[in-house]
Parts: C-alpha cells; sequence; structure tokens
C-alpha cells in the first residue's frame, strides 16, 4: 500500500527494525562529517533539537547480509563485518577483538544458563 | 611540519578557554553538526577531558599504542585457504569508528595565517588530538542512541500483545468490526495503532476519553515509531492540534471525533477507527459507539477497532454483531487479597466524619510485616475530598511520628502543582501514603505501588431530572472497578491489596458501574444527535439505552433553552448551539453576547465556566489568601469576580509577565486554570467569527508597524528555542520527596516559595527562569492585543454592568433561585433559596453571596406592606445560577444577582397575566403584584417591545451566520446600540414596586382560568385581536385560558381576573406619541404602544435597510390587512389604525 514510502530497514540477523530516511555515506546536514561506509542513516529520535542522524546498520563487507550497528549483530574494524563472518575469521582479528568477543560470548552464555 | 608542536611544548592549554576557543573555530563553527555554544558542544569538552585523563592513565599503565599509527596492511596474516581481510595489523580503537571529520580545508588556511603568529594557536598534534576526540564523541553518541532504539525495541517484544501483532492485523484486514481486550500493561494502547499503520493502513483515528491520553500516546507512538519530529502521528484536543495533512495516525478525544462526524457524516477521511477504553463507559464514548455502528453501513471500507479492558467483553461484541474478540493477557504481577472489614464501632453514619482507625492499622500492619528497605508505595482509594482530608490527616500524625511515611493527597480540585507530587520519589526507608479518589483508578497512573487500600466507596455525579440537579452520593463500587483498585498494586511487582469490606460484599457488588449515560443530564447529546438528524433519540439504538425520562427531560430543558422549537426540531439558534462544542448554557452565552458591544467580557466569562474554578478550594482558610483577593470580588456575582480575576491576571501577565505565578500564588489561584482560559476565549472568539457571529480582526495587526511586527518575530524565535529546551529537559529525573513534604499545606509555606517548585534550571540565567507555561503563553497569544481586548471588558460602567447580568441570566435561564422572605432575619449562613423544583437549597460557600448575602436583601426603606406577607419593593433580586449540586445539602454555585421583575419580564418562557396586568405568574411558579394598574401596563408593554426587538436583532444575526460566504453585515451598530439602551434603561430605571413570591402548590392548583366556551370565545372576538408584534399571533390559549399574545405572554388567563372586554377595564388614555386619546383596554393599549413609536423613531426605521430582511422592520410591516366586519372590507390598516377605526363603529353604534 501506498503507506510504504518510507523504507524499512531490517536487521537480517536480530529482526531489529526502523524505517531509514537515507542510504549511503553523506547524511544530510552533517557538513564535516563523513561516514566510512555505506549506512542506513534514520533521523535521530533521541536527540529533541536539530537533526541528528543515527546509524541504523549497513551491510556486511563479506557476506552482504543487512546488520544492524548493534554489538551483538555486527562489528566495525576499517570495515563492516558481520558476527558471522567475525566468528569465521576471528583469527584474523586482533586479539584485543579476539578478547572482547570471548568474554562477550562467556557473558552471554551465562546469562542464558 | 611543524616538529614541535607536541603537547605542552609550546604555550598551548589544554584547560585555557582561549585554547579551546581555537579549536571551535575548526570543529565547531556556525553550520557544523555540532556548534560552538550548543549542549552537545559543551557536552563534547566534557568528553574530551574524560577522554584524555583516560589516554593518559592508559599511556602510564603501559598498554599504550593509541597513539602510534603504522597503518601497514597486516600481510603476514594470510593463510592457506583463507581470505584476508585486509585488517591493518597494529590495534587502533580509531578502526572501529566508522565515521571520519574532514576539516582540512580550514586547517589548511589556518596554517597560512599561523606563519605569521606563529607561537600561539593549535599545532597539527592538538588538531589530531581534539580531532580523535570528537570521533570517539560522535562514536559514543551513535552507539548510546541505538542502545535506546535497541532497548525500545526490546521492549516493544516483551510486551504481551506483541504475540499477537499478526493475528490482530488479519483479523482487522477481515472483519469490519474487531474487538481488543486486554488488561492494564498489555500495550495494545501504545501497540495495536502501530500494528495497524505498519501493516499498510493509512488513516487512522484513536479515541481517548481523557485530553491528557491523547498528548501522550502521540507522543509515545511517534518516539516508537522513531518519528518524534514528523507529523505521521498527531494527537488534536480541544485547543491544540499536531494534525497536519500528511498525518496517517490521530490519537483524539470521542468528544471530537464526534464533531468530526456532524461535518464529515461518513468519516470518509478515516480508514480506521479505533475506539479504546470503551468499557469505561462515559457518555461520549457510548454515543460514538452507537453513531459507529450506524454509520457502518454506509462507510463499507471503514473498519472498526474497539478496546477494552476485559470487562463485559460480550456486550460490545454483541452490540456490533458478533465481531470477533481478541483477549489479551495483562502483565500484572500476582497480588494478595487480603479482606478487612470494618468493624461496627469503627463504622461511620452517614453525617459522621469517617473514622481513620482501620486505614491507620493498616499502615502499622505494613511496618511491621515489612522492611523499610523493601521499597514500595501505599495507594488509598476513598469516596470523596472530605474523607481524604479526615484520613490524611490522622496518617500525617502517624507518619511525623515514626517518620517512614510521607502523606500526600490526590484528587482533581488540588493543584496541579500538588497532584504532580504523587509521581515523585520516596527517600529510602520512607513510603508514599497516596490518598486518592477514584482518579487513581484510571486517569492517573502511579508506579511504584505495592499496597492498596480500597475502602470499597466511590462519590458520583448522579442527575435528578425532577429536580434538574446533579446530586454527588456515595455508593459502593462494582466488582469491575474493585478488581481495577486491586491491580494499582501489581504494576511494578507482586504487591498486596486490602480491601476494607468483606469478601461476601464484594461478591454483592454490582458487577459493572452505572454507564455514565445512565446518571447524567443528556441535554448536549440530545442536541447533538438532533443536529446529526439521528431521528428519534428514543428509538436510537445506544448500547445501553438511557432512561426515558432523562431523554424527555433533555427535550424539554432545550424547548426551554430555546434551542428545540415545540415541535422537537432544531431552531437556528440550536444548530448553532450544536456546533458550538461547549455546553448549552455557554453557548447561549456566547451568542447572546456577540449581538451586544459586550463580546469581551461574556468571552471570558463563558472560557470562565468551562474550565475548573480558578480559586483553589484549600485555599478558602487561609486569611492572607483571601485578603489579597478581596479586590477581585464582585458582589453583583461570581462570574463578575471571575471577570475581575482574569482581567487582573491578563494585567499582570503585560507588566511583569513570569510574575504571574507569584501573584497567583498570593492569591490561592491555580494559574493553569487561567492559562487553559485564555485558550478557550481564543477558541470561541474564532468560532463566533468562522459562524459569522463576529467581525474579524483588522485592528491592532495590521496597525503596528514593520520594527514592531520583527521585535515579536525574535521574540517568538526565543520563545521557541526556550520551548524546545524545556522539552528536552522533560522527563528528566522526578525529584525526591521531603519527608514533611505532606505536611505543609499549599499555602502555609507564604509566598517565598516562589521558584522552590523549579528547582536547578533556575541558576541559568534569566532566560530560564521563564516557566514553560508562560513560554506557551506568550506563544500563543498576543500580549498587547489581549491586555486591550481586556482593557475593553475592565471597568465595566454600571450600564454595561447590568447588561452583561441580563445575558448571564438569559443564559443561564431558566437556572433562577429566590431568595426566602426571611432571609434578613437569618444569620449570614443560613440563607434559604428556592428553585422552581427545589426548595431550601443554599449557597456554595465559594460563592460571593455566601460571604455577603446581604446584598440580595430588599433594603428596609424601600419596602411597603402591601398586604400580609407581601413585602411590596422596586428592588426584588434573583439568582441566576449555573449549577445546583447536591452534596450533603443543595448548593447553588456560580450565581449572579439580577432586578426580579426587568429579568424575569426579559428571558421567561412564559408570563401570565390577569386582566389589568397588576398579577403576574412567571414559569408557573413566581408570583409578582404590582401595585398601579398603569405602572404595571406600562412596564409590561416597554418589556414586549424590547424583548420583540430583541428577539428580531438576535434572528438576524443568526440568520446572517447561516448565510456563510455572504460579507458580514451584521445587525447595524445603530439599532444594537438603541436596543441595549433600551435594555438598559429599563434594568435600571424602572421604579415599580411590587411584591415577589414563590407560589405554593396549592397556589398552583387552580392558577388560570382554563379555555372559556364557544360563546365566551365569540363574545371576545378572537379572530379581530391584532397580534401585537409582527409574525405573533393572539390567539385564545387552549389551556391556560386567556389569549396568547406572544410566544411567552399569556394575557388574562390567571384565575382572578376580570373579563377582558369589559367595558369597565376601559380607560381613558392619551398616547404620548401620536394624538389618540380615546378609552382602551389594557391589550388595546399595550397594541397600540407596540406600533406607535415617536415621530423620531419612526423616521430612523425607515431609514433602515430592507434589503433581505423580508422588511419586517419596516413601517409596511406594521400593517396588516384587517377584515372589518362592519364594512365587510379588507383594510390595510396599523394597529393604531385599526383601533381607530373600531372606535369609528363602536361611536357610530351607540
Ligand atoms: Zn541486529
Ligand atoms: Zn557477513
Amino acid at each position: 500500500m501506498a503507506s510504504h514510502c518510507r523504507q524499512l530497514f531490517i536487521c537480517q540477523l536480530c529482526g531489529l527494525n526502523s524505517p531509514y530516511t537515507y542510504y549511503g555515506q553523506k547524511p544530510p546536514n552533517t557538513r564535516a562529517i563523513v561516514l566510512l561506509e555505506e549506512c542506513f542513516v534514520t533521523k535521530d529520535p533521541f536527540s529533541p533539537d536539530k537533526e541528528r542522524f543515527l546509524v541504523l546498520g549497513s551491510l556486511c563487507s563479506l557476506c552482504s547480509t543487512r546488520v544492524c550497528a548493534g554489538s551483538d549483530c555486527s562489528l566495525f574494524y576499517t570495515k563492516r563485518f558481520c558476527l558471522q563472518c567475525v566468528n569465521k575469521h576471528f583469527d584474523q582479528f586482533p586479539h584485543q577483538i579476539q578478547t572482547e568477543l570471548a568474554k562477550k560470548k562467556q557473558s552471554s552464555k551465562a546469562a542464558v544458563s | 611540519m611543524d616538529s614541535d608542536g607536541r603537547r605542552h611544548s609550546r604555550s598551548w592549554d589544554w584547560d585555557s578557554p582561549q585554547c579551546r576557543a581555537q579549536l571551535d573555530e575548526i570543529f565547531f563553527r556556525q553550520h557544523d553538526y555540532i556548534q560552538k555554544g550548543s549542549p552537545e558542544h559543551k557536552e563534547f569538552w566534557a568528553f574530551f577531558d574524560r577522554f584524555q585523563r583516560f589516554k593518559t592513565k592508559r599511556d602510564i599503565s603501559g598498554s599504550g599504542g593509541a597513539g602510534r599509527k603504522q597503518d601497514r596492511e597486516g600481510k603476514d596474516s594470510r593463510r592457506s585457504g583463507k581470505m584476508d581481510l585486509g585488517l591493518p595489523k597494529e590495534y587502533d580503537a580509531r578502526y572501529r569508528i566508522n565515521v571520519s571529520v574532514c576539516t582540512r580545508d580550514i586547517e589548511e588556511r589556518l596554517g597560512k595565517s599561523r606563519s605569521w603568529q606563529r607561537s600561539s594557536g593549535p599545532g597539527s598534534q592538538e588538531i589530531s588530538d581534539c580531532r580523535l576526540a570528537l570521533l570517539h564523541f560522535l562514536d559514543f553518541s551513535q552507539k548510546q542512541s541505538f542502545g535506546k532504539l535497541a532497548k525500545l525495541r526490546q521492549e516493544q517484544k516483551n510486551l504481551p500483545i506483541f504475540q499477537y501483532r499478526d493475528r490482530i492485523v488479519a483479523l482487522v484486514q477481515s472483519h469490519p468490526v474487531v474487538v481488543v481486550a486486554g488488561d492494564t500493561g498489555c500495550g495494545k494502547s501504545t501497540q495495536v495503532p502501530q500494528y495497524l499503520l505498519s501493516s499498510g493502513f493509512n488513516h487512522i483515528a484513536c479515541t481517548q476519553p481523557r485530553r491528557i491520553a491523547c498528548i501522550s500516546l502521540a507522543k509515545r507512538v511517534s518516539f516508537e515509531s522513531l518519528n518524534q519530529y514528523g507529523s505521521k502521528v498527531g494527537y488534536q484536543i480541544r485547543f491544540e492540534t499536531t494534525r497536519t495533512p500528511a498525518t496517517k495516525l490521530l490519537f483524539l478525544t470521542e468528544g471530537l471525533l464526534l464533531r468530526q462526524i456532524q461535518q464529515d457524516r461518513t468519516l470518509a477521511q478515516y480508514q480506521v477507527v479505533i475506539v479504546d477504553e470503551v468499557h469505561e463507559r462515559h457518555l461520549h464514548c457510548d454515543f460514538l459507539l452507537g453513531v459507529l455502528r450506524s454509520l457502518l453501513a454506509d462507510r463499507p471500507g471503514l473498519h472498526l477497532v474497539l478496546m477494552s479492558a476485559t470487562i463485559n467483553i460480550k456486550l460490545f461484541s454483541d452490540y456490533f454483531s458478533s465481531a470477533p474478540v481478541l483477549q489479551v493477557p495483562g502483565r500484572l504481577f500476582p497480588i494478595q487479597v487480603i479482606y478487612q472489614p470494618i468493624p461496627p464501632e469503627e463504622q461511620s453514619s452517614r453525617s459522621e466524619k469517617l473514622d481513620p482507625r482501620p486505614y491507620l492499622r493498616i499502615l502499622q500492619g505494613i511496618d511491621q510485616r515489612y522492611p523499610p528497605e523493601e521499597r514500595g508505595d501505599l495507594l488509598l482509594f476513598l469516596s470523596g475530598v472530605a474523607e481524604i482530608s479526615t484520613v490524611q490527616e490522622a496518617c500525617q500524625i502517624y507518619a511525623t511520628h515514626t517518620r517512614r511515611w510521607i502523606v500526600l493527597p490526590l484528587h482533581s480540585t488540588l493543584s496541579l502543582a500538588q497532584q504532580d507530587k504523587v509521581f515523585d520519589i520516596a527517600p529510602p526507608g520512607v513510603r508514599k501514603c497516596i490518598i486518592s479518589t477514584n482518579i487513581a483508578e484510571t486517569s492517573v497512573t502511579i508506579d511504584g505501588v505495592r499496597f492498596v487500600v480500597d475502602s470499597g466507596k466511590v462519590k458520583e455525579m448522579s442527575f435528578d431530572p425532577k429536580a434538574k440537579m446533579q446530586r454527588l452520593q456515595e455508593f459502593w463500587i462494582s466488582r469491575a472497578s474493585s478488581e481495577q483498585r486491586k491491580g494499582r498494586a501489581g504494576r511494578t511487582g507482586p504487591g498486596v491489596c486490602y480491601r476494607l469490606y468483606a469478601e461476601s460484599d464484594y461478591n454483592a457488588f454490582a458487577p459493572y458501574s452505572v454507564p455514565e449515560i445512565n446518571r447524567v443530564a443528556l441535554d448536549s447529546l440530545i442536541l447533538q444527535m438532533k443536529s446529526m438528524c439521528l431521528g428519534d433519540p428514543l428509538s436510537f439504538v445506544f448500547i445501553d439505552p438511557p432512561p426515558a425520562a432523562s431523554i424527555q427531560t433533555a427535550v424539554t430543558y432545550l424547548k426551554e433553552q430555546g434551542a428545540l422549537d415545540s415541535h422537537g426540531e432544531l431552531t437556528s439558534i440550536g444548530s448553532l448551539l450544536a456546533q458550538l462544542p461547549v455546553d448549552v448554557v455557554i453557548g447561549k452565552m456566547l451568542v447572546l453576547g456577540s449581538l451586544f458591544n459586550l463580546v469581551e467580557s461574556v468571552l471570558t466569562v463563558a472560557a470562565a465556566h468551562s474550565v475548573q474554578s480558578p480559586f483553589l478550594r484549600s485555599s478558602q482558610h487561609n486569611p492572607d489568601c483571601a485578603t489579597a483577593r478581596q479586590p477581585l470580588h464582585s458582589n453583583h456575582g461570581d462570574p463578575f469576580t471571575l471577570l475581575n480575576t482574569f482581567n487582573s491576571w491578563v494585567e499582570v501577565k503585560g507588566e511583569r509577565g513570569g510574575g504571574s505565578r507569584k501573584w497567583c500564588r498570593r492569591r490561592g489561584l491555580e494559574e493553569q486554570r487561567l492559562y487553559e482560559m485564555v485558550n478557550l476565549r481564543r477558541q470561541f472568539k474564532d468560532l463566533l467569527r468562522s459562524h459569522g457571529l463576529l467581525e474579524s480582526e483588522y485592528s491592532a495587526s495590521s496597525g503596528s508597524d514593520h520594527g514592531k511586527r520583527r521585535e515579536r518575530l525574535t521574540e517568538r524565535r526565543k520563545l521557541h528555542q526556550l520551548k524546545r529546551d524545556h522539552e528536552r529537559q522533560e522527563g528528566s529525573r522526578r525529584k525526591v520527596l521531603r519527608l514533611d513534604e505532606g505536611q505543609d499545606g499549599e499555602f502555609s509555606s507564604g509566598s517565598d516559595t516562589e521558584g522552590a517548585g523549579k528547582g536547578k534550571n533556575d541558576k541559568e540565567g534569566s532566560g530560564q527562569d521563564m516557566d514553560i507555561q508562560e513560554v506557551k503563553f506568550k506563544l500563543r497569544h498576543n500580549v498587547s492585543e489581549l491586555q486591550e481586548a481586556v482593557n475593553v471588558s475592565q471597568d465595566l460602567s454600571s450600564r454595561q454592568q447590568a447588561l452583561l447580568k441580563l445575558l448571564l441570566c438569559r443564559g443561564f435561564y431558566p437556572q433562577l433561585a429566590l431568595p426566602d422572605e426571611h432571609n434578613s432575619t437569618r444569620k449570614d449562613s443560613e440563607q434559604v433559596f428556592h428553585t422552581k423544583n427545589k426548595q431550601g437549597v443554599v449557597i456554595h460557600p465559594t460563592s460571593v453571596f455566601a460571604t455577603d448575602p446581604e446584598v440580595l436583601q430588599v433594603p428596609e426603606d424601600d419596602t411597603r406592606e402591601m398586604g400580609p406577607d407581601r413585602k411590596g419593593s422596586s428592588k426584588h433580586q434573583l439568582l441566576a445560577f449555573v449549577t445546583l449540586l447536591e452534596t450533603n445539602k443543595p448548593y447553588l454555585s456560580n450565581c449572579v444577582r439580577v432586578p426580579a421583575l426587568q429579568a424575569l419580564l426579559l428571558v421567561a418562557n412564559s408570563v401570565d397575566s390577569n386582566a389589568d396586568c397588576t398579577r403576574l405568574v412567571v414559569d408557573g411558579w413566581l408570583e409578582l403584584e404590582l401595585r398601579e394598574p398603569e405602572e404595571a401596563l406600562k412596564v409590561l408593554s416597554t418589556a414586549l417591545t424590547l424583548r420583540a426587538e430583541w428577539e428580531r436583532l438576535l434572528q438576524a444575526q443568526l440568520g446572517q451566520s447561516t448565510q456563510r460566504g455572504a460579507a458580514f453585515q451584521g445587525v447595524s451598530r445603530k439599532v444594537m446600540e438603541k436596543l441595549s439602551e433600551g435594555l438598559v434603561r429599563f434594568l435600571l430605571y424602572t421604579e415599580v414596586s411590587y411584591s415577589l413570591r414563590r407560589l405554593t402548590a396549592f397556589h398552583t392548583q387552580n392558577l388560570y382560568i382554563g379555555p372559556r366556551s364557544e360563546s365566551e370565545l365569540f363574545h371576545t372576538k378572537a379572530p379581530d385581536l391584532n397580534p401585537l408584534f409582527p409574525g405573533a399571533e393572539a390567539k385564545p390559549d387552549p389551556i391556560k385560558g386567556g389569549l396568547h399574545v406572544t410566544s411567552f405572554f399569556t394575557y388574562n388567563c390567571l384565575a382572578d381576573s376580570k373579563d377582558l372586554y369589559s367595558e369597565c377595564l376601559r380607560m381613558f388614555w392619551s398616547c404620548p406619541n401620536c394624538d389618540l386619546y380615546m378609552p382602551l383596554t389594557p391589550l388595546e393599549r399595550m397594541q397600540h404602544e407596540a406600533s406607535c413609536r415617536p415621530a423620531g423613531e419612526q423616521q430612523q426605521l425607515e431609514e433602515e435597510p430592507q434589503g433581505g430582511r423580508a422588511g419586517s422592520s419596516s413601517v409596511t410591516s406594521l400593517t396588516r390587512v384587517y377584515h372589518c366586519d362592519v364594512c365587510n372590507e379588507d383594510l390595510n390598516l396599523t394597529s393604531t389604525e385599526i383601533l381607530k377605526h373600531k372606535k369609528q363603529h363602536m361611536y357610530s353604534a351607540k
């Protein structure tokens, strides 16, 4: 129906959804700011005055999955990687990231069990 | 480049504002994403400090590497068979940020200029430090906002209704009507509209019973749909709308949707209508359901969704031919119910004060059973304000003693600030004890309540159609509302509900509360039904039909008000009233006021009567407030006091702006109500204008010069900024209550508490000192324009005052009360009054006449004995009032005093006279006896003439308003001024002595002579009796007897009457205007007076433009066809000429 003039961003991993207003590297009214990847961007609903942008997510640079910017779904390290791809190429990431991810895995396991 | 540009090497100091300002020139310029001076800019530098500290710490601990930049590609990480990701070998947190900031252009420019001022300014190291901090700052804010979004989505998913999302959408798609039933906390109000919106439905209306819910839901939903400042989700309430053509989901009140149906019969503007909270069974909601039900047949594409708590669902489903029901479980924690019936010795009888002991015991029990560190507040439901203050008093003593409780009352007559306190937080170890009316059952939701105490009682307004009186009575609640109260304990965790009644009582409660439609006056409802052409109200299919007697009473009342004619059809004034979103009485006042030069005053009074009283009840016993208020009081009546108050407030606002808050506090006024009044006033004005009842304004705005306009524009911009700032701060953390919070009354702390409530924002400088209401007020209204308008209504002359009183009296009519004849011998507090239907009513203590009743008494020096128990005077007065409400006594409130004889003759629907008009009976209950027949005739005749003219002008005015589009002509000012002059003279200078009394049932038994026999009829020669006024026909009254002269005046029908045409009543009389001198009956004389005007006036009448007015005012209209039986001829004569003609025959016959 006609109401779908606004496109919807849906994370293919966690299902998080939100309409986005811009896709690309240069959201409107950001002046000197440039994004280092093509992003799905919306107006930040949590900042009351003026137009602030909010990056919802982007495509995984390896598998092109649409992923949200949440740390459970993706990681940015010079490029965007979905967590599935991160796990696949785990050893190529610096140890700081590796330990971080390992810690995270553990705590989430603890929370589930 | 500059190799010694390292930190601290030059005169660079990160803490120096000058140094930071230089970096601001690079990163935070006027058009940058973050601008110098903005709140975010401030946040950045705070972040910067934290960031630097963090870096230093890390550098010291040696884990370093952040500063090093060796961006070599990590080639050696390549392994066989695996793809190389090309990641840098050295870890840098910078690589985790997907944002960059380009400032090369400015840096280069600065670099050039720096060559000659080398020693100062940031070096490349400082710039890159700052850039790095900025990148981290941006990343940090992105993460923060994204986190909020993720949390929001998670919360939505966790709502019980989320599981039903697809089923709801599917049901709505396949059925015209769907019922969604779910209890508190299931999320239906916020989620269902969003589900429908996102599944492709457009144009959704969602009604709410309360205005405040419209605003908060619209805010919440637009927030959840991440569209907070877009316009897809909006709300529309009485004064405010955020609706735009792009709005797809609109929250609005039930009443407003009904108004929209009036304009747009099939509701073509909506695809889906959601009616929320249908179980609350408000009058408007029940009616709306009925209207929508009949509308569905004409609108095949319309989808209707009813949302309800799980109460009586079948009723709604059945009403819409077994519509499918989707039931959603609520999200309540388990609640333990404890029945603790009040022992008989502690039960209070009706007249006694409530015994607080059972309530105290519960507080004590909680203190014993639950350790203070286990949080959880107490919510106590009582029936009314008096009960609340009794229990509050007792609990406060206990609280002061134990220091474990903060006692807070909650009811709608408290100031908003006081009401707001219940949302504040108690300090650790202390619980809130909120003592509330049933307002906290549905309208107000307080989180953190763990204990509920339910008295099982409620005070509800009921309407007594017989006495036309509202009654506030105490009832047992229903099981449904008992469950609702209980549920308040389980919103945030497991809770306890103490019921102060037995389980057997509970089982005996009615299952559901009585719907409003069965409890209230139906005047406005019936009027609206008439204007929507819904046919006979008695046969309309309501979900629960109201009692037929209520409908009948409403129809009668509307007829009395002139909104319906004798056939029950809408009159022109009635159809206008139906369009005004106000009470019939107020609508009438507005229409009447628009005719005279009193619009500004009438607007204010009408607005004042449409909002809660600005005078705070709690300040009534405060002597300081009373003294400060004194100058505002008017002994002419409460509407005048309100008028004075409003006018003075506007004056203060003009002079002192925000200082008005203090001014209000000193006088015990709730300023919020005054703000509401300004808004309403403006809305009323617009309404009158759009109905052509008021000229559009050309004055002030066009006259002001450019400079002023620009000034205003700048001011507005500033105000908008303030409003935004406020909105940002809004919803910030709640205040922590002081332990002694409940103790100080609202005023005991005096006027120097000003600003205390505002908290920390005060120090932000003078701009922040302005409160948000003041800002909104200034945005919405031009203060100087308002002042001008108000000036008009300030210092009313006694003439204008008299006229305004008359207008109010006509508006309030038939609500009139007569002072008891023995009031002068009674104490001030025991003054008694009588209305037509109710004897022995008293004046509400808030009314000015409660403190100053002498002004209602007939001055002794003006009285003359006119027989047993009859005091003759020209100074009798009546009270016209707005409401009659029975609580422990029947109280009159909002009264204005009016001169009895004049007011009655000018506004009453029924005036009956005897033959010489010395005895008049008004509306069948008030009897006036005039001493002199000569005077009586003169008074009556003047009144009839004035009334006819008033009616004519009013109809002309209304006629104007129905012809939309036509240029506003209005009633000519000259004619209007002449009428008001006449009315004022009549009101102020009629000095006729008369007695006034209420007729008893015994008197009214044989009041009228009744219809006459054929021969008598023949004798009166009825067909020959000329109408006194154009359009009116004098004919024998079939019930009362006598002659029905105008719609309200029946001549010679009172039982003691002498024969109308007996020659003895003929008296010689000379007309002051023409040369007529002959013996005339009273009726003939009045007839002549009505048509014979002084020579000068006659002239004026001829000059009146005749276009479009059917010649009703022209001289020709005064002539009529008269068939003379003697001449057997049709003659075109004026009334006087007819008289003369008849005399001719009379004398010749003798
Ligand atoms: Zn995701
Ligand atoms: Zn991937």
